[in-house]
């Protein structure tokens, strides 16, 4: 097969990911968006108008102190809500993406096509790490749009200088690329999680998030009780620590991107999908 | 002509239940074979094995390549159509013929369309909103518009009505089988496809009982409808199965030269389906290892 043919399949692929799993991908992002921007919009629009003018120059005051870049990070903050529930999906999604086919039986059909299995799974891995927070960072970037336009509407509504709002429009634009890095980072910091849910996907035959929490912990308690040592209880724990991977800047996304511990966590992650791939050979 | 099919002592274990039980299989190039027998006996089995999807031991080699190394590769050669509705029931019907045509380099949509055109088939629907029927003939026009070298049906028509049946029947001989294609249906309505049918596997607890080419089975086989002064003599010749019918014995025989068994009464060539009966009872009948 030629490379065009290889970049065409390996598209339809991720493009089936993404129709079969639009309500992780687009529509949790989209609800989120929406049940934001109208508890924003209600809070607003109940407060009086002295409130409501001091608080759209306080606003204008605080972005236009500063330059866009430097007030970024406080956007990016703002997204945690889409970044849990990023994580959630990715969890649901990684949980079933190889064990829905299965039960459902649709995996005859998929199987009967010339896709490998390393081919399948890659593009699972990919969709979930690079595909899917291109849409959450598009519904954040919506957001920013629609929320700022109407308060720079308000705004010259009650006859304020807007400047400063205009600086914070940019400030959330040029956080955007760095939500999407965060995002990608995490996943790839996530990686052994994301392998160890694939690998119990491709192999239970039924509940495959039970079995990979009680095989987590089988594995933990007998570390334990046979070595006494709690090597793999502290690694999760190190690796899971919000605060080793909560960066919000370039500079520190890009050292976490190439650091040691990155690659000890790809490698792993590699093994335990390598097993998926390998689980999901035969069906029977 | 080389045999697409090459398959010696496949064995397939599930726990204490052996589904295959030492297969040895010839498919000829350009044959339409049935793979026939009771439920349980390890249809499925045999054909998930020939595409890869289950793990046996054994010899097993299907158009030139080993199913279990190289499944993705030989799917380009070979289609399935199984027996349940196996479509992606979330997709709809454009996106799924998209889906098929980007990823398999043998795919004409063309000609995907043009059969489909001559359906009721609409494009914007997802695949559950599609009667049984609808999903069948779906698989069929996306397994027609592809040129493959083997085309593995496992129950096909299982639960369509007759129209659908046979429509699927006749559109697969009359416009998708060419000759040089292989065709392998595995079915318990052996009547149905016995007229198409060029080659017969008859299979039972896990091991083939039958294998042979249709054209020979007047050769081989023989019914006798005996006349009673005769009926010691043909137990003589160890007919492989006896039944009554209308009052008369009828003896099955097997390797016995139809001019030995002229003399014993009316002798005709056994229809598929009392054959499938004969070769199942005989089986039976064998003690098992």
């Amino acid at each position: 097969m030629n490379p065009k043919f290889e970049s065409i399949q390996f598209l339809a692929l991720l493009r089936r990911e993404v129709l079969e799993h639009r309500n992780l991908f687009i529509w949790a992002p989209a609800v989120l968006g929406l049940l934001i921007f109208v508890i924003d919009f209600l809070i607003v629009q109940g407060l009086d108008e002295r409130t409501k003018i001091a608080f759209l120059e306080g606003l204008a005051r605080f972005f236009g102190g500063g330059s866009p870049a430097n007030m970024s990070p406080v956007f990016v903050f703002s997204t945690l809500p889409f970044l849990f529930i990023l994580f959630m999906c990715a969890t649901l999604y990684l949980t079933n993406s190889l064990y829905q086919d299965r039960r459902e039986l649709s995996i005859l059909f998929w199987q009967s096509m010339p896709v490998s299995n390393l081919k399948t799974v890659l593009s699972k891995v990919v969709a979930i790490t690079v595909i899917a927070p291109v849409f959450y960072c598009a519904v954040i970037f919506a957001l920013y749009v629609i929320a700022i336009l109407w308060l720079i509407v308000s705004g010259l509504s009650y006859d304020i200088e807007v400047a400063g709002l205009g600086y914070m429009f940019l400030s959330a634009v040029l956080s955007v690329p760095v939500v999407y890095l965060f995002a990608l980072t995490s996943a790839l910091w996530l990686f052994p999680y994301m392998g160890w849910l694939l690998l119990f996907s491709a192999f239970a035959g039924r509940t495959p998030l039970l079995w990979a929490i009680g095989s987590l912990a089988l594995i933990l308690f007998l570390e334990g009780f046979l070595f006494d040592t709690q090597f793999l209880s502290n690694w999760i724990e190190t690796r899971s620590d919000i605060d080793n991977f909560l960066i919000v800047e370039y500079g520190g996304l890009f050292a976490r991107l190439f650091s040691y511990e990155m690659f000890i966590g790809l490698v792993v992650g590699g093994l335990l999908t390598t097993g998926a791939v390998f689980m999901r050979r035969f069906i029977d | 002509m080389t045999d697409i099919v090459q398959a010696k002592s496949l064995v397939k274990q599930y726990g204490s239940f052996r589904a295959l039980d030492g297969v040895d299989l010839n498919i000829p190039t350009g044959a339409i074979s049935g793979l026939i027998g009771p439920n349980g006996a390890g249809k499925t089995t045999t054909l998930k094995a020939l595409i890869g999807l289950c793990d046996v031991e054994g010899e097993l080699k299907v158009a030139g390549q080993d199913p279990r190394r190289s499944r993705h590769k030989l799917m380009e050669d070979v289609c399935f159509i199984a027996d349940v509705g196996i479509l992606p029931k979330w997709l709809k019907v454009y996106q799924l013929v998209d889906y098929v045509a980007d990823v398999h380099p043998r795919f004409q949509r063309e000609r995907a369309e043009r059969f489909l055109s001559s359906t009721e088939i609409p494009r914007d629907k997802r695949i559950k909103e599609l009667s049984k029927g609808m999903v069948t003939q779906l698989h069929l026009a996306l397994v027609m518009a592809i040129d493959v070298r083997l085309l593995v049906l496992d129950e096909p028509t299982l639960g369509l009505d007759i129209i659908y049946r046979k429509e699927f029947y006749d559109r697969l001989l009359n416009e998708y089988y060419d000759g040089d294609c292989t065709i392998i249906i595995s079915t318990h309505q052996v009547e149905e496809i016995e007229t198409l049918l060029s080659h017969l596997l008859f299979i039972n607890r896990g091991k083939v009982v039958m294998d042979a080419m249709m054209s020979d089975i007047a050769e081989t086989f023989t019914e006798v409808i005996v006349d009673p002064a005769q009926l010691e003599v043909a137990r003589g010749l160890n007919p492989i199965y006896t039944r009554e019918m209308l009052g008369k014995q009828c003896f099955t025989f097997e390797a016995v030269p139809r001019s030995r068994l002229e003399s014993l009464g009316e002798c005709l060539t056994p229809s598929v389906a009392d054959l499938f009966v004969a070769k199942m009872k005989e089986s039976k009948r064998e003690p098992q290892v």
